[in-house]
């Protein structure tokens, strides 16, 4: 047997989440469940920018006279002062995050996340893939999402008018902070890992923005707030430069890293189910 | 070097002990059959080896090595409660996703493969929702069974099969072992069939090991029993106590137990006019071994 423990190798880091992305994109794109969200972030923006409207002095007007406010709001915003500063791609990160928590609750509820913990030692594998994957669906949301907004700003002819410059860099901006969204709602889903309905219901809390409308509210508007409570996705705005695009970059990679980290830490100290 | 080596380990549940400094050692090759009463720390010690559940103390090791050690960890197959696979899946689909995780090149032909051992190759493309428990049960196999691991741990794997069903397991269990010198860590209530395949045994009782024995030696130490039907039990069992040690009334049979010499019971029997209807010669089996060790830890 002595040459049988010979072959016992150890794979590598990157051989060991090859195989674990592997395993989760190939779910990803063999579940109806992925292209459903696609076509819900395609959906959402058109049916918004079509179908809002204020009442006014002179009747109702349409609330989006621009078509790229659906994408996102003119200033970077620390907290919410109508809904329409809000509905814009932030609203992806709402439909990531129940889409991470379906993704996740899946794992546990159909006991794979057991075959994929007897054969993978390692429980940062697993962190770091679902929040690949999450951040990989959520941009890809983005995409239809921006789609679904042209096509609908086509529709009611709204306008189009817009600093190029500043709505792509606020598109990556967003793109961007998929990551950190990810690993934040595959942090929650491993905390509440044992209640399906409390990880979708914390996924929709965080994703809402609930926490820095509140902390606003009390508060009053901060930056730093922001960084910490909505992962600064509102400093991609229709005016921001190249320091917003580096902001989500960084804050992006923070979150992934804190949030990888502390959930690896809790899944090594905890029974797995 | 043993497949598995565990040393002194413990796991509660809020303060209730479901294995309680337990060792044990499983030898490359063998089939150990891990027997126990239900919530006597069976399945918990089979997740702990799984790494599902986090130990309060105590080491495991396979194959020498560190439990958590993922060089080892990729040769350890497991069906521990259910298969783990996707209902809205197809059986490949399940199977593929298993091959991906485990970096297999031949994914294809690996699939084919655990599923011709367990039988299944005919029904690739059903989705895992519409099989059978018996089908689920093998399917559940098949995925312990991808890249030929060298350990594989299963938690009552016939429990719910019928007749066939548990046939057919034990089949694939021996092929399994004989052609991929696999190690196979059992659990089951149902020693008839455990017997059958085992080639080691633990005992596990109330979180504890009470006993670790090979088949051989309980073979060995299986004690030998005359099996007897006569009209008049009662009368018989008398004539009988007063030749033999222990004598036993089992259903309507009478049991003369460390005595293999048929010849001098149904002598005795025939002086005292008991006439024998039904006669054989037979060692107890793991069951009631089982039973006894049970009963002897009860009155201790």
């Amino acid at each position: 047997m002595q040459n049988e423990e010979l072959k016992f190798q150890s794979p590598t880091f990157f051989q060991r989440l090859k195989g674990m992305l592997g395993v989760d994109f190939y779910r990803l794109f063999h579940t109806p469940m992925f292209y459903i969200f696609l076509a819900i972030a395609a959906i959402i923006p058109a049916m918004v920018l079509g179908m809002t409207s204020m009442e006014t002095a002179e009747g109702a007007v349409p609330m989006y006279t621009n078509t790229w406010q659906m994408i996102a709001a003119n200033i970077p915003l620390y907290a919410v002062r109508d809904i329409s500063e809000y509905a814009n791609m932030n609203m992806v990160f709402i439909f990531g995050g129940i889409m991470v928590s379906i993704f996740i609750g899946h794992d546990y509820k159909s006991g794979y996340v057991k075959q994929l913990f007897t054969t993978h030692a390692k429980k940062e594998d697993y962190m770091m893939s679902k929040s690949l994957v999450g951040a990989f669906s959520m941009a890809c949301m983005c995409v239809t999402y921006l789609l679904g907004t042209i096509i609908a700003g086509l529709f009611v002819r709204a306008s189009f008018e817009v600093n190029v410059g500043s709505l792509i860099l606020a598109v990556l901006g967003k793109m961007v902070m998929s990551l950190g969204w990810a690993s934040l709602y595959t942090f929650l889903n491993i905390i509440f890992r044992k209640y399906f309905g409390i990880s979708i219901a914390s996924s929709f809390f965080f994703g809402t923005g609930i926490l820095i409308v509140g902390a606003g509210a009390i508060v009053g508007n901060s930056p730093i707030l922001n960084v910490f409570l909505y992962g600064s996705s509102v400093y991609a705005c229709l005016s921001c430069g190249i320091d917003a695009l580096l902001t989500c970059i960084v804050v992006s990679l923070a979150w992934a890293v804190i949030y990888n980290l502390v959930g690896s830490m809790v899944l090594y100290k905890s029974d797995v189910y | 070097m043993y497949a598995i080596e565990i040393n002194g380990l413990s796991k509660s549940f809020r303060g209730m002990y479901a294995v309680n400094d337990l060792s044990l050692k499983v030898p490359v090759g063998a089939i150990y059959g891990f027997i126990g009463e239900n919530g006597s720390g069976k399945s918990t010690t089979e997740k702990l080896i799984c790494g599902h559940l986090v130990a309060d103390k105590g080491e495991i090791k396979l194959f020498g090595r560190d439990y958590t050690d993922p060089g080892v960890r990729v040769k350890v197959g497991a069906l521990i409660e259910n298969a783990g696979c996707f209902p809205g899946s197809s059986v490949y689909t399940n199977l593929m996703m298993q091959a991906i995780n485990l970096n297999l090149e031949n994914a294809h032909e690996e699939i084919m493969r655990v599923l011709k051992i367990v039988r299944m190759e005919d029904n690739v493309h059903l989705k895992f929702k519409k099989c059978s428990l018996g089908m689920k049960q093998r399917i559940g196999i098949a995925m312990a069974l991808m890249g030929s691991p060298k350990l594989l741990i299963l938690d009552e794997p016939i429990n719910g099969l019928d007749a066939d069903g548990m046939r057919i397991m034990r089949e694939i269990l021996v092929e399994v072992v004989t052609t991929q010198n696999c190690t196979v860590f059992i659990s089951s209530h149902i020693l008839g069939e455990l017997e059958k395949i085992a080639t080691h045994y633990g005992i596990i009782r109330r979180g504890k090991l009470v006993q670790e024995i090979s088949a051989k030696e309980m073979e060995s130490r299986a004690r030998v029993f005359v099996s007897l039907k006569v009209k008049d039990t009662e009368g018989a069992k008398k004539v009988l106590k007063e030749r033999f040690a222990v004598v036993k009334e089992e259903e309507e049979y009478l049991r003369v137990y460390d005595e293999e010499n048929v010849e001098s019971i149904v002598e005795c029997l025939l002086k005292n006019g008991h006439a024998v209807s039904e006669i054989s010669k037979n060692k107890i089996g793991l069951e009631e071994y089982y039973i006894e060790l049970m009963s002897e830890k009860e009155r201790e």
